[in-house]
């Protein structure tokens, strides 16, 4: 590849600072990820990396990641039929969960898989949770960290929203018995749900997300409260000390002015503040700003932006091809292979790549590396899309493009 | 988890008298398939300015290379030069160089520009020094430092010499300027160039690379270990002698010693560099000055070796070593070990 100046050119040029690229891996063809990542450290040692595709026709896919110089795909599944996505999966010890969402509601299968993963190159089914429905697509997005609940983005066969684009909410459901998932506890945005006292949400005047809520998350080290990203309505933070009542403690609502899309709400434990990010929607940079959010929360009931996360100028990314901005971040998840950090956060930006930050000061978090890799041969957009990052407790970056590019292990330099 | 050093963009500057080959000796380097994310500074494009091919002119000030590489012409000063030059990688405008060169003139001092990186807060944060590499003349060499002032700074400030033209002027007359340059700078391993042909691993990752340093890229970024004490000519000004202390001193002796030297003789002390044994801290503290500036200190993940003595390499115009180890004992109340 000539080097060149062009944006075009250069989007199919790596970039790169403080980030060395161990290895790539393609997935056999298959290299489209969605939001699930998750590492399994396996009873004889072995490391593997979890993917779930970000559309049909892959389900998940295993990557043997013990050598991550010669990362090795052990297993990857099949989804039943076209019209149906997993996108979202977790692991705890040998369990996985798999979200399901179809394209269309009404559609199946819509809602949840658990899997025995204890042979990763054979995982074996332990129960479904159906969350299909008249009015439900499905589930977007798990959180799974304790092993005995999880916290689910999904609608349900009772869930008829107020607006077409607010179809899925938060649900708890008890895994403690894998075979048979059962919800314990729902929340949805007031007004979404057919029949509530209070009237439906405003819808966005320029980009109508909807009221959904996107990643959920919950810590052991604080089990009362749920980080819940819910799109369009911003920040929502729960109390969920009794899961079958969650009351709303705080709800940061920022767009408009802001384009929507709120994706995650990451509680930087110990430290009284939020990583909150956005989720790029749009291409060539028509909905942008797309950011990282640095927030106080030291008053949980006054969420206040401290700063945002350092991006290169849109003008330069949006001229690549597909999406720049921000979206899912390493969230810090408990487990035997999971980074833990409440100041180096690493996050995915799509054509801008995959980029770390250190907020010791939160004022003025600072970059301190990015790997852009160049565009795949076979990427639609012309660019790199990069979707979802795992880091694990090493600190090594497990990165995935949304399209063609697959996997990306790289080490971080700082 | 930040590396103090490792994620700086590595700086050589390539210094030397006119005529000296220092576009010869880039173009060489260049060439190198392992050189092909550089950005060379250079002061203008001209006959006998970078001869890699073009791909691509961006602008006056720009171009690329085909084998990857920028080419930037100075314009300004160095200081914007470096910050565009920064601001545009991060913005994805031009490549993700690794390394930077800076071919100064001929007749420039390259205490200012060796200075510029270490006084500007976003350049601190991005660049590193790397290696000052300067270029003698055989033909020509000896008169020039006998006559003029700016190449014994050069090779005073220098951490690599290369000796260009040995071929044209014979051995006699390249082994008379190599001693003249040793009595220079004792410290700064030498090495003869024809054409340009060199061995890169001579000029590149001088400058310590993180802070996890080995005692070889200690011994390497610091020169050849001196062992004859002071080194000068009867009628050479320039002198280098490297102080040790075996005991620990307080930061705070270490840095009014500095003061008062760059205060009273700052243009006189060319170059310091070295390790600083500093009370309650666990590594080694990197020191580096040119003339009255110093780089901020960068403390080092531990010491290389059991022996933890404080090492400076003292590069001076007539300030001898007595007056710098004086000044030492007077403040730190330490004694020389040798």
């Amino acid at each position: 590849m000539k080097p060149t100046m062009s944006p075009q050119g250069q989007a199919a040029q790596t970039i790169s600072r403080n980030m060395k690229l161990i290895s790539h891996n393609e997935l056999a063809g298959f290299g489209g990820i969605g939001e699930g990542i998750n590492m399994q450290v396996t009873k004889d040692g072995r490391r593997i990396l979890w993917l779930a595709h970000e559309s049909a026709p892959k389900n998940f896919t295993a990557v043997d990641v013990s050598d991550v110089k010669n990362p090795k795909v052990v297993c990857q599944t099949d989804l039943p039929h076209e019209r149906v996505r997993s996108n979202s999966l977790d692991v705890v010890g040998d369990i996985m969960v798999v979200a399901y969402q179809t394209k269309k509601v009404g559609d199946k299968p819509a809602g949840m898989d658990i899997f025995d993963i204890s042979t990763p190159e054979k995982p074996k089914l332990i129960s479904h949770f159906d969350a299909s429905g008249p009015h439900s697509r499905g589930a977007h997005c798990v959180w799974f960290v304790d092993g005995e609940y999880v916290h689910l983005t999904s609608g349900s066969a009772d869930f008829e929203p107020t607006h077409p684009n607010d179809f899925q909410f938060y649900r708890i459901i008890d895994v403690r018995n894998p075979s048979k998932p059962v919800e314990v506890g729902r929340w949805h945005y007031p007004g979404t749900h057919k029949g509530d006292k209070e009237a439906p949400p405003p819808r966005h005047p320029k980009f109508d997300g909807g009221y959904r809520p996107h990643n959920i998350n919950v810590f052991p080290e604080r089990p009362d409260r749920a980080y819940v990203a819910y799109l369009d309505g911003g920040a929502v933070i729960l109390d969920i000390s009794d899961k079958a009542n969650p009351k709303v403690v705080t709800n940061w609502r920022y767009s408009p002015p802001y384009n929507g899309f709120c994706h995650t709400v990451m509680p930087l434990l110990g430290r009284d503040m939020l990583l909150v990010t956005d989720e790029c929607t749009k291409d060539d940079g028509l909905d942008w700003p797309k950011l990282g959010w640095v927030v106080n929360a030291s008053v949980e009931t006054n969420l206040v932006p401290m700063s945002t996360l350092p991006l290169p100028p849109v003008e330069n990314f949006a001229k690549r091809g597909g999406r720049y901005g921000a979206h899912n971040i390493h969230e810090n998840l408990p487990g035997p292979a999971s980074f833990r950090s409440s100041s180096l956060i690493v996050g995915t930006f799509f054509n801008g790549g995959v980029r770390a930050f250190d907020t010791s000061n939160p004022y003025q978090p600072q970059e301190v590396g990015y790997y852009v890799p160049g565009a795949h041969r076979l990427s639609p957009k012309g660019s790199i899309q990069i979707n979802d990052v795992w880091v694990d407790e090493k600190g090594l970056i497990y990165t995935v493009d949304r399209f063609a590019g697959g996997l990306y292990i790289i080490e971080m330099e700082v | 988890m930040l590396d103090a050093l490792s994620g700086k963009f590595p700086v050589s500057v390539v210094t030397g008298f006119l005529g000296s080959g220092k576009t010869t000796l880039i173009n060489r380097l260049l060439k190198r398939p392992d050189m092909n994310r550089v950005a060379v500074i250079v002061n203008e494009f001209g006959e006998q300015a970078i001869d890699n091919d073009l791909v691509e002119v961006s602008s006056e000030q720009m171009m690329l290379l085909n084998n990857g590489c920028l080419c930037c012409v100075l314009r300004g000063d160095l200081q914007e030069t470096l910050r565009d030059l920064f601001v545009k990688r991060r913005n994805g405008d031009i490549i993700d160089f690794t390394r930077v060169i800076i071919e100064t003139t001929g007749l420039a001092d390259p205490a200012p520009v060796m200075q510029t990186l270490m006084t500007d807060d976003m350049l601190l944060a991005n660049y590193r020094l790397d290696c000052v590499v300067a270029l003698a003349d055989a033909v020509n060499g000896i008169e020039q430092l006998d006559t003029m002032q700016e190449p014994v700074k050069q090779a005073a400030l220098a951490d690599r010499i290369v000796i260009t033209k040995s071929d044209l002027a014979g051995e006699e007359a390249t082994a008379k300027l190599e001693a003249r340059l040793r009595t220079l700078n004792p410290q700064a391993p030498i090495r003869r160039a024809i054409n340009g042909e060199i061995d890169l691993a001579f000029l590149i990752d001088v400058g310590l690379r993180n802070t996890k340093a080995k005692l070889a890229d200690i011994e390497r970024w610091m020169g050849e270990p001196d062992e004859h004490g002071e080194h000068h000519r009867h009628d050479e000004t320039v002198k280098s002698f490297c102080l040790r202390y075996s005991e620990p001193m307080s930061w705070a002796s270490f840095s009014q010693t500095m003061e008062v030297l760059g205060a009273l003789r700052g243009s006189d002390m060319l170059r310091v560099k070295g390790l600083v044994n500093v009370a309650e801290h666990k590594g080694p503290m990197v020191v580096q000055g040119v003339q009255h500036l110093f780089h901020p200190p960068v403390e080092l993940a531990a010491w290389p070796t059991d022996d933890h003595s404080t090492r400076i390499v003292f590069i001076t115009r007539n300030i001898p070593r007595e007056t710098v180890a004086n000044l030492f004992a007077a403040i730190g109340a330490v004694t020389a070990t040798a």
